[in-house]
């Protein structure tokens, strides 16, 4: 079994690869006809990367996110999936190059970062954690794919304002939708980001190691206390969906990739590996 | 392999000026008495016409189709009384293969005068329902129109023949889907209530708008327009406080001045906390002034941005169209390969009809030689087995030069010159 997931890992950068290049040719309007089996394709991957995760774990006999390989892939397979949902009640395809190309990205850092040794760690091993770390991580996707529907919402309101009609144009849904998208996102990133937190912050005072000091704690508390504000403060004041696309990309740039940054080079007790 | 026994005699935009389209356009009815003297007078198998704006054209499925079209030139130049039907220069006369390949690319909208426009399949449609009714379509008319079908269909789903509007006036409903994912929820202010403004509101209508507003100068010009449109009517003076109503606005009135202002917009977004806004401008002299595109929220398009995506959309069609046509000459080698499978279990049947004949008559000939009903019913298994591997040995030949036009035709020849069959229906 774990030869077989071996293989799947590491084919799995090049399939996604792969994908996005069937988008490419969607986008720049090479091939129409792809656009009736994208799904399909795209649940084939699903397939194959759910399967990746449920052997490579089975092997390690681990839970998933215990080593930085597992949380990439994760996070990567919950846009996939995330997206290949959006996708079916949706006719334009144009957002499939933006999303699939972010997960990309984080599959091919998932597969930098591979390691094939069996965790010991005993919090690892812990059923409570798992859903912490699965939620905190599910959490994020929402906000990342609410950054990036946020960065369609402004590339498509400048081809309007611009009269700019070439093929991002054509390619990308309305603004009216990518604001729907990015709102949902962003509300699915606070509520499972939020059941994350309560569950770490849980699990620390049953294993009696409550380090409230932690800087990915604090970072990731913040983080969430912001984006709730946020929020609130745009559905109170009924901001615009250029308003909110600036706020909702320029917060996930801020918040969450210089907080990353600054929790990869601090030293943290979430480090398990 | 044979000649598809179809013909065609047509006029199009791409031969002759519309006052020559019109006087030989057939009308319902004409089409109707054609058809009728094309089956039954000139013995055609079938037929079918399309005449339309565009095009008037007359397909005839028989073998001596050619025959038939040159005694329809006739029929046609007494029946309408004028013998531009002859004319050369105007009338295109294509035979076989080509006949068909003109039938696809004109039902793909290739031949179109807005290239990849889709009313034409509807004709066409409506014409082989006609040419059914009457009793005009053979097998050769029905395949045709399956394959025609079938090539549209896939130039739709593959290229982007048809895709983007190139009418100017639906060109704004695009746009507005650009902004808007829900269009029935969203609501139209109409500023003028002449014919341009009707049209314009009239295509949102159509496509699920449902809250109309109008404004007008004249107030019961608004009112009549809001009744056609199953909308409300309000005077103009009161436009700033209904422009911050609506979502989208279409604007086409004969005013000198602006009527929409930069200042009126600037409060109307404030009031609409710069929720998107989307401005049609079609008047000459423009009814907005372009400045308010500045706003946040705020999007504007004049008749010049309309036409540009007309234009945009049109050359985007056309180069379309070389991966169209590839798509059409597969469908026309499928309609080929079909006809010489069609017509190759004709000529198996013949065939099997000639050596079932000999054998008949070779069992007569032995009868008196053979003991009374002794071994007649082996005899008859056993001869009719000879037959029938002796048959099914020229369908593999047959069917291995099926690719191989002057192959399968010299084979199709040497049979019936063979076995002396007779190839007449």
């Amino acid at each position: 079994m774990k030869m077989f997931s071996q293989i799947i890992s590491y084919l799995l950068p090049v399939l996604y690869l792969g994908v996005i290049y069937l988008y490419y040719l969607l986008f720049t309007e090479k091939n129409k006809s792809l656009a009736q089996r994208t799904t399909l394709i795209l649940g084939i991957l699903a397939f194959i990367h759910l399967v990746e995760i449920v052997t490579r774990n089975l092997a390690l006999n681990t839970m998933p996110f215990s080593t930085a390989h597992d949380a990439f892939s994760f996070i990567a397979f919950s846009v996939l999936f995330v997206y290949m949902i959006s996708e079916l009640g949706m006719q334009h395809r144009g957002a499939g190059l933006f999303i699939l190309s972010f997960a990309f990205v984080l599959e091919l850092v998932s597969a930098v970062h591979m390691s094939w040794q069996t965790e010991t760690n005993e919090l690892l091993s812990n059923k409570t954690f798992a859903i912490h770390a699965s939620m905190a991580v599910t959490g994020y996707t929402g906000l990342l794919l609410a950054a990036i529907y946020s960065l369609m919402y402004i590339i498509q309101n400048n081809n309007l304002k611009k009269r700019n009609i070439g093929t991002v144009f054509q390619q990308l849904p309305s603004l009216t939708y990518l604001e729907k998208m990015s709102k949902r996102s962003v509300v699915t990133g606070i509520i499972l980001l939020g059941i994350g937190i309560m569950l770490g912050h849980y699990q620390m005072m049953i294993i009696g190691e409550y380090q409230v000091k932690d800087l990915k704690v604090i970072i990731t508390d913040v983080v969430w206390i912001l984006y709730i504000i946020m929020y609130l403060l745009a559905m109170k004041n009924k901001w615009s969906g250029e308003k909110m696309a600036y706020w909702s990309l320029y917060g996930f740039l801020i918040f969450i990739v210089g907080g990353g940054l600054l929790i990869y080079m601090s030293d943290s007790f979430h480090k398990f590996y | 392999m044979d000649q598809i026994p179809l013909g065609l005699l047509g006029i199009s935009h791409k031969t002759a000026p519309v006052e020559v389209r019109e006087r030989v356009a057939l009308s319902d009815t004409e089409q109707r008495e054609a058809l009728g003297h094309i089956i039954n007078e000139f013995r055609a198998d079938g037929c079918m016409m399309l005449s339309t704006c565009n095009r008037t054209e007359i397909y005839v499925s028989a073998e001596d189709h050619e025959e038939i079209i040159e005694k329809l030139k006739g029929w046609l130049a007494s029946f309408k009384q004028t013998d531009l039907y002859s004319d050369s220069e105007l009338f295109y006369n294509l035979n076989g293969p080509s006949a068909a390949e003109h039938f696809f690319k004109v039902i793909a909208g290739i031949d179109s005068q807005i290239v990849g426009e889709q009313q034409i399949a509807g004709q066409v449609k409506d014409s082989y329902d006609v040419a059914h009714q009457l009793q005009g379509t053979d097998a050769i008319i029905n395949k045709l129109f399956n394959f025609a079908m079938q090539a549209k269909k896939k130039v739709h789903n593959e290229t982007f023949l048809t895709d983007g509007t190139v009418s100017v006036s639906f060109a704004g409903v695009e746009l507005a889907r650009k902004i808007f994912s829900d269009l029935d929820k969203k609501s139209i202010l109409v500023v003028g209530a002449g014919k341009t403004a009707e049209l314009a509101a009239f295509h949102f209508q159509e496509n699920g708008v449902k809250n109309i507003r109008v404004v007008n100068r004249t107030y019961q010009r608004a009112q009549e327009l809001a009744e056609k449109l199953s909308g409300t009517a309000s005077p103009m003076e009161e436009l700033p406080h209904v422009l911050a109503e609506a979502d989208i606005v279409i604007s086409a009135t004969s005013s000198e001045t602006f009527v929409v202002t930069k200042d009126i917009m600037k409060q109307v977004a404030h009031q609409r906390r710069h929720q998107p806004i989307f401005l049609i401008d079609l008047a000459i002299p423009r009814d907005i002034d372009p400045a308010i595109n500045e706003i946040g929220g705020v999007f504007l398009y004049n008749l010049d941005d309309l036409e540009e995506i007309v234009k945009q959309n049109l050359e985007k069609r056309k180069k379309e169209i070389p991966k169209s046509m590839k798509i059409i000459e597969d469908f026309v080698v499928e309609f080929k390969e079909w006809y010489s499978m069609n017509s190759m279990s004709s000529i198996v049947g013949k065939l099997k009809k000639r050596l079932d004949t000999i054998r008949l008559n070779e069992i007569e000939r032995l009868k008196s030689k053979l003991p009374q009903n002794g071994y007649r019913q082996e005899i008859d298994v056993l001869t009719e087995s000879i037959i029938n591997k002796v048959v099914r040995q020229h369908v593999k030949s047959l069917k291995n030069s099926i690719h191989d036009p002057e192959k399968y035709q010299k084979q199709v020849e040497l049979i019936l010159s063979i076995y002396e069959i007779d190839n007449e229906k």
